[in-house]
């Protein structure tokens, strides 16, 4: 199959996907580098410290889209469990001196003077090998014994790992993101809503159980940010003033008060309240589209490719940056209570960009093989 | 290859669909929070960057009325702190509280504070400024900022008030024209971000404060300083509670001194000036200490009434005068007592040696109450009360100073018993409050126009350029012109030739009154408790200067208005024509009395008969106003004390008593020789040690102090 592969002429790659991509990274090294000036002189006296490594950033994810888009994909499905387990030690090494810690939670590698993320990694492997298993057993996806228990097992491993790194609203992410590989790979849909009551449960527990106060805080903070707007609904209504004094056009690039300390972190977990200021609800929007072009085309991939593990792939991939997109954005704009995730490609942060943006190599090498238009 | 199963297509089209129903809701919740709600975020937003300073205007000055300041406002400097921006908390604290002189604990409290401002220290000096500046701690910034300084301390601290550590008027004029001297603050306006840094953009707005207004008094610093020195040395003479002085120009109404001793430092208006009483209070509970304050911050002149006693004759006669009910004519026969009265018996003062036929100027001049119940009578209690009322008795004079008293009279001239109408005819059963008692007397001595008393003349700017100018106002007229003139040339009278000689200073024409009133407490005449009170205007052909002294409970060697309180009016009468440079013109019988001078002999602890007889052949005149006497009295005490060389003429206080005959009173020994003190104390049947050779300079016990035949006495030789 490979050798056969080979031999034909390469197909283009989804342009479209690509060009989006490229203007949401480009967008995103601007906006990282408005929304960090004020803490980088703060803290590095040099403004562009955060500019910088994005740069750097952008450049290995661009290199990683490049390499990827030209391997065949097929060769994860081969290697799924290597990676699976590869990912998994990653996220367990954390535990040992090599972790690090930052702002009181323990979510940080160093291995080989390289500080990354393995949240990220984990993410993209138990896509791929929840994607690999899905389609390796594709008939008995619909049964409970052989298809969603083995299935789950899959998920809430992969998720409690994550979970064990005090990271609830990644957590949440990856689990929606591999329950819907499950959902398009053919759950039972009286699974899925078992599963839907299962993990409101266990959301449940994740916000009153002891010693994870601050959830139920974030939650009440969610109902009326105003009632306590200094201390627990602080985040909220900043990125509420943030937004709301954005208004129709923005303040104009750059001229983000909001980050200039009220908004903690701006160029990372509420990068989108800065482009709402800034940019205003047109600037917003922008974003928003580029995102649901995103998400459009990954369908399409998804939808085009005659291969099972591809379309699982395809689908993990887009659901991961689509889910973690639409939290990100309904946690800047105070429709969901306050958790931090990342807006991908725009926000600040190596691993989780080079991470990104190598699924979408990923996700450009299947679109080569599916049956698309290409502009 | 695997191809996908149809229903994972479908459930692609499920989950795209799901995808951007999520979006479309996103992009409303958008809308709504930038278009919808924009507005309102955004004010919100607004209002956290922007942070709006105050910067205080300078407070106005307060001169007096020749341009001398009383109280001014110098910079100061106040120590903030943004504990957010300070990088070492510890090594901060060490530097603070070495510089400033605080304790290094509660400086590293406010430091660690959790606060974005937390206030170090206010009102530091410019040196400890400069210091600090030196050593350029992060953090910590120094604001100019501006404190209320009184450069005279307590002088006329009654009248100027003080301010709090804001810089508003707490009492006294500092609180009255509060808002003159206020100004309009300024403001600073500028962006922030959340640990209040400038932003990069905007810049700032500075609204400039606008300056308060400055005040210039009616008070002369002159004039106030005579009147605080006289009242401190007559507060000290009489080991009195309190020494009050008002000194006001009748045609104006202008105050031209107000003083009540003791009084306070206005730089620190919470500590007294005695160190006795400021250990005291060192240990008292604060709200003990507040009542405290209050009682000390407390003006007599206008925050206190009392009794006015003989002073008040001359309402009455001034009334009496204007109905023509009375006139120079008018002869008052005295037999001792009013006894017409049913249940009740009053006396004049001088009830065991009666007054006899007297002139309505004899009877002023002796302040024969007798003669005094029968002007009123005369006049009617319904006049009587109107003029009561025209001379502003029981309103308020409306002076712009706090928490003016109004006094007591009768509600109404119907519920006047003949009782009270006898009584009040010579100042009793009436309470007032000093000002209202010069402000009558004011309008005695103008032609007879009643005046608002005011400390106002002008107000001023920064520059000096004037603002507003006040005119006097006139409340009314009560007397006429007539009247007026009559009552100044009885008021003369009585320092000529009546009970208020003692205030006479020679070579001028000076009227007056003097007063002697039992203090009322809780109700009740206090024993041994009185209020000595002389009023006295000056000179009587163009009255310059009302005056009224006040003596609260002297407990020196007298308790007379005549005594205690004329001679401080008189020196403050010395100190006025030197300096408003009024020449004497001595006439024959000044320069006649200047030769003609006696020594008082020693009349204590002899009958009340006897002393008398020896006064009279002296060619002196004596009083023994209210006393309890009963017939057998023996003098106690006398004013001016033995020795003394006084001219003829003069009144001699004698003050008598029925103690038991085994108290005596010790005798005045200063100066005496051996000789002559070893006679006295012999005669006395008393018991003593001397001590050194020369003349007495040292005696005990004191003179005057009650004392047995058993009481150790030690006299000093020099």
């Amino acid at each position: 199959m490979a050798r056969k592969k080979k031999n034909e002429k390469k197909k283009a790659v989804d342009f479209t996907l690509f060009l989006s991509i490229m203007i949401l990274v480009f967008f995103g090294i601007i906006m990282v580098f408005s929304s960090s000036w004020p803490e980088a002189m703060q803290k590095f006296g040099d403004g562009y410290h955060f500019l910088k490594r994005q740069l750097v950033f952008s450049v290995i994810g661009f290199m990683a889209i490049i390499i990827l888009m030209n391997i065949d994909y097929r060769i994860y499905r081969k290697f799924a469990l290597p990676i699976f387990i590869f990912a998994v030690i990653l996220g367990l090494l954390i535990f040992t001196p090599l972790g690090d810690e930052s702002k009181g939670a323990r979510r940080w590698l160093i291995l080989f003077g390289f500080r990354f993320m393995p949240s990220d990694i984990i993410k993209l492997a138990s896509i791929i090998f929840l994607s690999a298993f899905l389609s390796n057993k594709k008939e008995r996806t619909g049964t409970l014994l052989l298809g969603t228990i083995p299935a789950l097992i899959i998920i809430g491993f992969s998720c409690g790992l994550i979970y064990l790194q005090k990271d609830l609203g990644t957590t949440v992410t990856l689990g929606a993101t591999l329950v819907a590989i499950f959902f398009i790979a053919g759950m039972r849909i009286s699974h899925l809503l078992a599963l839907g009551a299962g993990a409101a449960g266990l959301l449940y527990y994740a916000v009153t159980s002891e010693g994870n106060e601050y959830r139920l805080e974030r939650i009440t903070a969610f109902m009326d940010p105003f009632a306590d707007k200094l201390d627990t609904g602080w985040q909220a209504v900043q990125s509420l003033y943030a937004i709301g004094s954005g208004g129709l056009f923005g303040l104009g690039l750059g001229k983000s008060r909001q980050k200039f300390f009220y908004i903690p972190e701006s160029y990372n977990d509420f990068i989108f309240s800065i482009i709402g200021e800034e940019l205003g609800f047109f600037g917003s929007l922008l974003v928003i589209i580029l995102f649901l072009i995103v998400i459009w085309r990954g369908i399409i991939i998804a939808l085009k490719i005659d291969d099972t593990f591809g379309c699982f792939l395809a689908t993990g991939i887009i659901a991961l940056i689509g889910i973690q997109a639409l939290i990100h954005i309904a946690v800047a704009t105070s429709s969901i209570p306050t958790t931090g995730i990342t807006l991908p490609f725009v926000s600040y942060g190596g691993t989780s960009l080079v991470m990104n943006m190598a699924s979408i190599g990923i996700l450009l090498n299947i679109s080569r093989q599916a049956n698309i238009e290409r502009s | 290859m695997n191809i996908p199963m149809k229903s994972t297509k479908t459930r692609l089209k499920v989950a795209f669909g799901f995808a951007v129903t999520l979006i479309i809701a996103l992009i409303l919740r958008l809308g709504y929070l930038q278009i919808y709600k924009g507005d309102e975020l955004q004010k919100g937003a607004l209002e956290q960057w922007t942070k709006s300073i105050d910067i205080k205007p300078k407070r106005g000055i307060i001169y007096d009325r020749k341009g001398k300041k009383l109280a001014i406002s110098v910079n100061a400097f106040t120590v903030w702190a943004y504990p957010a921006d300070i990088k070492n908390p510890e090594e901060t604290a060490r530097i603070l509280a070495d510089v400033l002189d605080m304790d290094y604990d509660q400086v590293l409290e406010k430091l660690t504070k959790n606060q974005s401002t937390e206030k170090i220290k206010q009102w530091i000096t410019r040196e400890e400024a400069n210091e600090l500046r030196q050593h350029g701690l992060s953090g910590i910034s120094i604001v100019d900022d501006n404190r209320r300084y009184y450069p005279n301390g307590n002088f006329a601290a009654h009248i100027i008030g003080f301010t709090n550590i804001d810089n508003v008027g707490l009492a006294g004029i500092e609180n009255v024209y509060d808002e003159y001297l206020t100004g309009i603050p300024g403001k600073w306006l500028k962006m922030t971000d959340a640990a209040n840094r400038q932003l990069p953009y905007d810049g700032e707005k500075i609204h400039e404060p606008e300056d308060g207004t400055s005040l210039v008094l009616t008070i002369d610093e002159t004039i106030q300083y005579f009147a605080e020195k006289a009242a401190q040395q007559a507060l000290l003479d009489n080991k009195a509670k309190n020494v009050s002085i008002i000194i006001m120009e009748p045609k104006t109404g202008d105050i031209l001194a107000m003083v009540s001793k003791p009084d306070f430092d206005l730089n620190n208006p919470r500590e007294p000036l005695d160190q006795a009483l400021k250990a005291e209070w060192a240990n008292l509970p604060i709200d003990e200490l507040q009542d405290r304050w209050y009682d000390m911050w407390r003006n007599f002149n206008v925050n206190d009434i009392y009794e006015p006693g003989s002073t008040f004759k001359l309402i009455t006669a001034a009334a009496a005068l204007e109905e023509n009910t009375t006139s120079l004519n008018h002869h008052y026969y005295c037999n001792g007592f009013i006894r017409d009265i049913k249940g009740e018996v009053l006396r004049c003062a001088r009830w065991y040696n009666p007054h006899g036929s007297q002139s309505l100027r004899e009877a002023l001049n002796n302040s024969c109450n007798v003669a005094f119940v029968n002007i009123a009578r005369q006049l009617g209690k319904e006049k009587f009360y109107e003029y009561i009322r025209a001379f502003g008795f029981g309103e308020r004079t409306d002076i712009d100073l706090l928490g003016e008293e109004i006094g007591i009279i009768p509600s109404s001239s119907d519920i006047i018993k003949e009782i009270n109408l006898a009584t009040m005819s010579y100042g009793h059963g009436v309470a007032i409050t000093p000002i209202q008692l010069v402000n009558s007397v004011a309008a005695m001595s103008n032609g007879g126009y009643l005046m608002k008393p005011r400390l106002l003349q002008k107000l001023v700017d920064i520059e000096g350029n004037i603002v507003a100018s006040f005119e006097p106002e006139v409340k009314r007229q009560v007397l006429s012109k007539k009247t007026s003139d009559t009552m100044l040339s009885l008021m003369e009278s009585v320092v000529s030739d009546g009970s208020g000689r003692s205030a006479q200073v020679p070579g001028y024409r000076i009227g007056g009154k003097t007063g002697t009133a039992q203090k009322i407490i809780d109700g009740r005449y206090a024993q041994g408790k009185y209020i000595a009170s002389f009023i006295g205007v000056a000179p009587i052909d163009d009255p310059k200067a009302v005056v009224l002294v006040t003596v609260d409970e002297p407990t020196g060697s007298s308790y007379y208005g005549g005594s205690v309180a004329a001679p401080v009016a008189k020196s403050i009468f010395e100190d006025l024509f030197n300096y408003l440079e009024i020449p004497p013109e001595y006439t024959d019988e000044d320069l006649d009395q200047e030769s003609e001078r006696v020594i008082l002999p020693d009349l204590r602890n002899t009958h009340i008969g006897d002393a008398g007889t020896t006064l009279t052949d002296l060619g002196l005149r004596y009083t023994t106003e209210y006393i309890e006497i009963t017939s057998d009295s023996t003098v106690i005490d006398q004013f001016p004390a033995p020795g003394v060389e006084v001219q003829k003429g003069s009144i001699i206080d004698l003050y008598l008593n029925s103690r038991p005959s085994n108290v005596k009173i010790m005798p005045y020994l200063i100066y005496m020789t051996k000789k002559q003190a070893m006679k006295t104390l012999d005669e006395m049947g008393l018991e003593y040690t001397f001590k050194g050779e020369g003349v007495v300079v040292d005696q005990y016990p004191l003179p005057g102090e009650e004392i047995t035949i058993d009481t150790e006495i030690v006299v000093e030789f020099n």
